[in-house]
C-alpha cells in the first residue's frame, strides 16, 4: 500500500512539473529537490519503479569506487539494498534553463550481513527538461574528504 | 620567491627543463588522444565538446586562466576529491600552481548529447611528483556542458579515483 502512495506521489511530482519557460526557477527547484529526496527514499523502500521514473534511459553514474553504472544496474541495486535511513542535506540547485545540477551531501546508514553501517558521500546529479518532466542524466557519488 | 618545480631545490635550471618536457609530454598525449579517440558515428555536438575536453587539460597544464575562464559558466561546480569548489577557487588554483609538477594525461572519454547538454564521462591518469617521488592514480570523471548562447559552458565536473 505504501509503494502504491509513493509511486501515486511521484507520478503527480513529474506530471506537475510544467515546461520550464513559464516555470518560476523556485519551483523548478523544489520539483527536483522534491525528486532528489524521492530517489533516496526508494533505496529505503527497495522501490525500483520509482528510479525508473526519475533516471533517463540513457542515465550513466559513477558511483564512489568510480564504477560506471547504466540505468538498470542502479535500479538493479535498489532491489538489494540494506539501507534503513538516507538522509540529504546541503543540497544546492544550479538551474541552467531546461538543465540543472544538483550538489549534496547523503548519510545513507543500513545493516548488512548483520552489521550496521553509515556512510556520508557528497554528490552531483545532472537533470533534464525532457518530454514534460525532470530526469537525471548523469550522477557521480563521491566519498567526503576522498 | 617562486618555488622550485620538482621540489629538489637549488638545480632551478634542471627542475624548469624537466617541468618543460613534462608539460610537452603532456600537451602531446592530450593532443594524440583527442585526436584518436573520436568515434565516427558521433555528432557535431560532441565533436565540439570532445575538443574543447582537450582545450582544457591544455589550458590546465599551461595555467591558462583566461582560455578556462571562457569555457567555465560562472555558476560552475567542481568536485574534486570529495570536496565542492567553485569556479573562483579552481582558477585561483590554477594561477597559483604547487611547486610539485603535476601530469594530467586523458584516457578514453565518451560524449553523449542530449538536446543542449553534453554529458562526458571518462578517465584520466594523475601523476603527482613531490619530492623527487612520483605517485599515480586513475580518475573517473563526469563533466556537464551546456550549450549558452551558442557556446558550451561546462557547468559541472566532478572526479573519483578509480579504486582498481
Amino acid at each position: 500500500m505504501r509503494t502504491h502512495i509513493f509511486v501515486a506521489l511521484l507520478a503527480c511530482v513529474g506530471t506537475l512539473a510544467g515546461p520550464v519557460p513559464g516555470d518560476a526557477d523556485s519551483d523548478a527547484e523544489t520539483k527536483i529537490l522534491a525528486m532528489q529526496h524521492m530517489w533516496g527514499q526508494a533505496y529505503v523502500s527497495k522501490d525500483p519503479k520509482a528510479l525508473e521514473r526519475i533516471l533517463d534511459d540513457a542515465f550513466v553514474n559513477v558511483d564512489s569506487d568510480g564504477i560506471l553504472q547504466t540505468k538498470a544496474e542502479v535500479v538493479a541495486e535498489v532491489n538489494t539494498s540494506t539501507a534503513v535511513q538516507f538522509l540529504t542535506e546541503s543540497m544546492v540547485v544550479h538551474l541552467h534553463g531546461n538543465v540543472a545540477i544538483v550538489t549534496g551531501v547523503f548519510e545513507i546508514k543500513g545493516v548488512d550481513r548483520g552489521k550496521p553501517y553509515a556512510q556520508r558521500e557528497r554528490f552531483v546529479d545532472t537533470w533534464l527538461y525532457k518530454d514534460g518532466q525532470w530526469v537525471s542524466i548523469a550522477g557521480l557519488v563521491t566519498r567526503l574528504g576522498q | 620567491m617562486q618555488p622550485e618545480a620538482g621540489g629538489g631545490g637549488g638545480k632551478p635550471y634542471e627542475n624548469n627543463l624537466m617541468r618543460t618536457i613534462r608539460l610537452l609530454l603532456v600537451l602531446v598525449c592530450a593532443t594524440s588522444l583527442s585526436g584518436s579517440a573520436q568515434e565516427a558515428g558521433e555528432s557535431d555536438a560532441a565533436k565540439a565538446v570532445r575538443v574543447l575536453e582537450g582545450d582544457r587539460v591544455k589550458a590546465q597544464s599551461r595555467n591558462d586562466n583566461h582560455v578556462l575562464d571562457l569555457m567555465f559558466d560562472n555558476a560552475l561546480v567542481y568536485i574534486e576529491s570529495g570536496k565542492l569548489v567553485t569556479k573562483g577557487d579552481y582558477l585561483l588554483r590554477v594561477k597559483s600552481p604547487k611547486p610539485q609538477t603535476q601530469q594530467i594525461v586523458p584516457e578514453a572519454m565518451t560524449v553523449r548529447t542530449l538536446e543542449n547538454t553534453a554529458i562526458v564521462v571518462g578517465t584520466y591518469r594523475e601523476t603527482d611528483v613531490k619530492d623527487g617521488k612520483s605517485s599515480s592514480k586513475r580518475w573517473r570523471f563526469v563533466d556537464t556542458w551546456v550549450k549558452k548562447k551558442g557556446s558550451w559552458m561546462l557547468v559541472a565536473a566532478a572526479a573519483v579515483p578509480l579504486s582498481k
